[in-house]
Parts: structure tokens; C-alpha cells; sequence
């Protein structure tokens, strides 16, 4: 049958054949196409295809990298001592900072203890580069240096010494590819650190802008606010920064607000970047949890209640005051805590606290390492309202 | 009878298309990306022009594959591509064999045009973000690197014939 089928092909092999051809790639194109875009079958076909184009990009990258370790090699000694002296500044200054934080974190997780909340999530870090290779340019990917070989996974979050750069979405065995947090189809739940105010950054296909697309109108956003990242999705722990407001946009006639946002990692000349081990999933305290801790402290609704008010009605510059925005409730009060001891037995009832009030409030508190991490920024923003002040 | 092709006649073709496929993923500042002419598909037509029964529309499938694979693209995307290329240059071969250079080199832009409207259309469908205006560009520098391309291949595989037959 099969040599009588090449008799017959080769018996049309005129236009007729080229056209059938020609018909039965396209069809077998297109079926493919829209398989992967689902998500069928096709996924773990490439998983394992990439195997096979894996050597072009060692090809790619090696001479590259042989050609950076040349130039770094001749460059000056002179401009090396120099970089050097100032890395060693600069991690003093990050080290006495890093000392207070310590003792920060202690605190924090000696009042989690009381509040009986589960202990915070330890999050690792791995350390990856970026692979010099430029793929599709209809969606803003890179590749990273790190593959199954280093137990890279699906999902893990990737950051940089600035903000959150995107997610591994494709794992190969010595690199991966990760979507940047400014691709068109990429969107990462952020949260405005001096109010709050949850939302959603969307990329735009360009490596310099975030866009907020659905800001409630009379919502209390600013230029120059940090976006931090919220921990609900479940892909990023919380409290990593992401971006700056630029610029807001409140014209007539829209149903939400707009922001645009500057993202803070060097998405587009960055080399060294950071992979976030994803913390076993240890059972979150549930809002049932939350919920559950509350009849027991009664006298702590007052408060939240109040919290809950002004994040709502798009806090007045009035709420501004001493203890930074209300509506940071779940960060700001351990803040305090940590300056004056006595006053912790309050302030650690109010995170459960806000969990009662609002579904939206709960979910904060939820995931251990978003209060975890988010130490940093809130401090921050109290200094900022200090300054304001003065 | 149809010759085979013959490990001499595979090698120069194997050799450039990898060389494309190379030259498609190496890093270029964000400006100038845009403008990154389409290699595999040039290298492809040269070879496609140059021999008969190597660039069959099942290589060329096979290549594009390849380079969605590469490039990380929706599977298949480069594949169509490159197979309805490959059917056009098939198609036209004995007319565009002996067009003058610069009727050549038009054709070519004709041709890589058809594939980026092709990507668009992929790409619209697919809901990702349109390209911008300097993506048009990358076709017109595909054709004005078409001669110098051609020149260059047409030596090197006179090189390659002439060390086999040595």
C-alpha cells in the first residue's frame, strides 16, 4: 500500500499535489496553534521538544558570555578597586538596615505567636542570570540561566534587586523562560503601600509601563506611590515592590481611574535577578480562622470597623496623620507594636480584626508571608508621613 | 531519475539554516530588534530558488516548527509561515529564477510581507498586543539584504561544491 501510495504521489506531484499539500500543513498549523493556545497536549510536547533546540541557545550564549568575561577581565584594576569600595559601602548600609530589620522580624514573629497565627514562611532565594537570546517580541520573555537541573518550577516568582521582574512559565532543563511582568498578558494583583488600596497592574507590551486599568474613581492614589505586591494570586508573596505611579488618569466619562506605573526592576538591561522559592504551601490560616479568632476580642471591632471606612471613601488627607494611612491597618499597627511593647496586645488583634469586617480584608491577612515581608515598605511610608509632616 | 539529495548538496543548506537559526535569537538593543531582517525565511527562499527536492514544504514545516520552538512562539505559528512561503517560492520558481535582481528583491519584500500579515493575523487572533509600526520595517530590510544574501550563499555553496568534488 505504501509504495502504491508513492506511485500515485509521484504520478501528481504537479500543482495539484503541492496544493494538497500545502492544505494538510496548514491544517495541521493551525490545529497545533490552537492546541497550544489552549493549553491541550501541546504544552507537554514542547516541554520535551525543548530539549532538542536547547543546544542553539548554548550556541547563542556561550561566545557571549566568553566575550563578557574578556571585558571584564581587562578592565581597569583601577575602576575595579572603585566598584569594589563602593559594593562594600553599599552592603554596609544594606547590613545595618538589614540588623534592624532583624530584630523587626523577631518582633513581628513573637507577636504572630501570641496572635496564634501560623509562623512566617521562610522564603529562599536562587540566583539566576539572564541568557542574552531575544525570542518572540509579541510577548515580553526572557530566558534565565536556571532549569530543571536547579529545581527551577512553574510559577516561581522572579525578582530583581529593584521589584518584581515576572514568573517562570516554561521550565527547560538548563534554562527557563520568564514572563515579564510587562507583557501584554501579563497581570499581577499589586497593592498601593501608604493606603492599601488593592488592585491589579496589567502589562502593556512595553518594558517601561504598568498599567491600573480599574481604580475606583475616587480612589486615593498619587503620583510617586509604591506598588507593592499583594500575595493574593497565591504566585507572588506579598510585599514585594513593583512599580511607582506615574501618573493618574480621572477624566469624565470613565467608569474607573487609570494609573499608569513605572516598573521599579531593570526590566530591560537587568542581567542578575533573583528566583523566589516557593514556600510549601503550609495550611493558611483560613477566613474561617480569622473569623473565628474574633468573638474572642471583642473590643477590637471598634477599630476595625474605623479601618475599614476610609480605604472605602478614599481616605481624606485628614487620615493621614501619625499612624500613616488606616486602611494599612494590617501593617501599620504591628509597625507600632514593634516601637512601644506594651501597646502589642491591641494592636495584633486587628489584622483577625479586619478579617471579620470584609471577605476583601480577610484575604490580606490570609497568606503568612504577605504581613511577613511586608515589613519594609510600610516603615518606609511612616517616614515618608513624617516628612510630610515636618 | 530524480537525483537524491546527496550529503554534499545537504550540507550548505543544513549548515545556513542554522546559522539563520542563530542569527534569529541573538540579542540586539531593544531599538533595532524590530528590525531584525527575517533570516530563516530569506535563507530559506535562496535554497528554495537554488535546489529542487531539498526544500520540500514538509522541511520547511519541520523548520518552522523549530523556530517557534526557539523562540518560545505559539507552536506552529512560524510553521505556517514558512510552509506557505515555501508553496509561493515552489509555485513561482521558474518565473522568479530569472527575474533580474532587483524584480527578485522585490518579490522578496512581496513575499516576507505576506508572512508578517500572516503573524498579525495570528497574533490578533491570539488577543496579544499588535506590533508596532517599525515591525513593517523588518521586511524592507529583508530585501535589501536579499542580493548581498544571495551573493553569499550562491559562493558559499560553490565553495562547498567545489571542496566535495576536490
Amino acid at each position: 500500500l505504501v509504495r502504491g501510495d508513492a506511485v500515485v504521489g509521484a504520478k501528481f506531484s504537479g500543482q495539484a499535489a503541492l496544493t494538497a499539500r500545502l492544505m494538510m500543513y496548514v491544517l495541521i498549523a493551525i490545529v497545533l496553534m490552537a492546541m497550544d493556545h489552549r493549553g491541550q497536549y501541546v504544552p507537554r510536547l514542547r516541554a520535551w521538544a525543548d530539549y532538542l533546540v536547547e543546544p542553539v541557545y548554548h550556541v547563542v550564549e556561550w561566545p557571549l558570555r566568553a566575550l563578557r568575561g574578556t571585558w571584564s577581565y581587562f578592565q581597569s584594576s583601577q575602576s575595579m578597586l572603585r566598584k569594589n569600595k563602593d559594593l562594600a559601602d553599599q552592603l554596609l548600609a544594606q547590613q545595618s538596615r538589614l540588623q534592624r530589620l532583624e530584630s523587626m522580624e523577631q518582633e513581628n514573629q513573637r507577636l504572630r505567636a501570641l496572635l496564634d497565627g501560623s509562623g512566617r514562611l521562610e522564603i529562599d532565594y536562587q540566583f539566576a542570570e539572564l541568557v542574552d537570546v531575544d525570542l518572540d517580541p509579541f510577548s515580553h520573555r526572557v530566558m534565565i540561566d536556571r532549569g530543571q537541573d536547579r529545581d527551577v518550577e512553574i510559577g516561581q516568582a522572579v525578582i530583581d534587586g529593584a521589584g518584581v521582574v515576572g514568573q517562570v512559565e516554561e521550565v527547560g532543563l538548563h534554562f527557563s523562560r520568564v514572563r515579564l511582568i510587562t507583557d501584554p498578558n501579563h497581570a499581577l494583583p499589586v497593592q498601593i503601600s501608604r493606603t492599601g488600596q488593592r488592585t491589579v497592574a496589567f502589562g502593556l507590551g512595553n518594558t517601561s509601563r504598568l498599567s491600573l486599568p480599574n481604580l475606583p474613581r475616587e480612589a486615593d492614589v498619587r503620583e510617586g506611590d509604591l506598588l507593592v505586591t499583594s500575595g493574593l494570586g497565591q504566585r507572588f508573596p506579598g510585599g514585594y515592590p513593583v512599580a511607582v505611579i506615574e501618573s493618574v488618569d480621572r477624566s469624565e466619562g470613565r467608569m474607573f481611574a487609570e494609573a499608569m506605573a513605572r516598573p521599579l526592576a531593570a526590566l530591560d538591561r537587568g542581567r542578575e535577578l533573583l528566583l523566589l522559592k516557593n514556600p510549601t504551601p503550609q495550611p493558611l490560616p483560613s477566613l474561617d480562622d480569622a473569623a473565628s479568632t474574633n468573638p474572642e476580642e471583642p473590643d477590637s471591632v471598634a477599630p476595625a470597623a474605623g479601618q475599614d471606612e476610609p480605604q472605602a471613601a478614599a481616605g481624606e488627607p485628614a487620615t493621614d496623620d501619625n499612624t500613616a494611612d488606616p486602611s494599612t491597618a494590617d501593617e501599620a499597627p504591628v509597625e507600632e507594636a514593634i516601637n512601644s511593647e506594651p501597646a502589642a496586645d491591641d494592636t495584633t488583634a486587628d489584622p483577625s480584626a479586619a478579617g471579620e469586617t470584609s471577605v476583601d480584608e480577610a484575604a490580606s491577612s490570609e497568606p503568612p508571608t504577605d504581613a511577613a515581608v511586608d515589613e519594609e515598605p510600610p516603615a518606609d511610608n511612616s517616614n515618608e508621613d513624617e516628612g510630610q509632616q515636618q | 531519475v530524480m537525483m537524491t539529495p546527496t550529503r554534499d548538496r545537504l550540507g550548505p543548506v543544513i549548515t545556513s539554516l542554522l546559522v539563520a537559526l542563530v542569527l534569529s535569537i541573538i540579542p540586539l538593543p531593544e531599538v533595532v530588534e524590530p528590525l531584525r531582517p527575517y533570516w530563516v525565511a530569506l535563507v530559506l527562499i535562496f535554497w528554495c530558488l537554488e535546489t529542487q527536492g531539498i526544500i520540500t514544504l514538509g522541511a520547511a514545516f519541520l523548520l518552522g516548527l523549530g523556530l517557534d520552538l526557539l523562540t518560545g512562539s505559539l507552536l506552529g505559528m512560524h510553521a505556517l509561515g514558512l510552509v506557505i512561503l515555501t508553496y509561493l517560492v515552489t509555485r513561482f520558481r521558474p518565473r522568479l529564477r530569472f527575474f533580474p535582481p532587483w524584480q527578485q528583491a522585490l518579490s522578496v519584500l512581496a513575499l516576507l510581507v505576506n508572512d508578517r500579515i500572516i503573524v498579525v493575523w495570528i497574533v490578533s487572533l491570539r488577543g496579544d498586543s499588535l506590533p508596532s509600526a517599525s515591525y513593517w520595517l523588518a521586511p524592507v530590510i529583508g530585501m535589501l539584504v536579499w542580493p548581498w544574501l544571495f551573493l553569499l550563499l550562491d559562493r558559499y555553496r560553490g565553495a562547498a561544491r567545489q571542496r566535495a568534488h576536490s
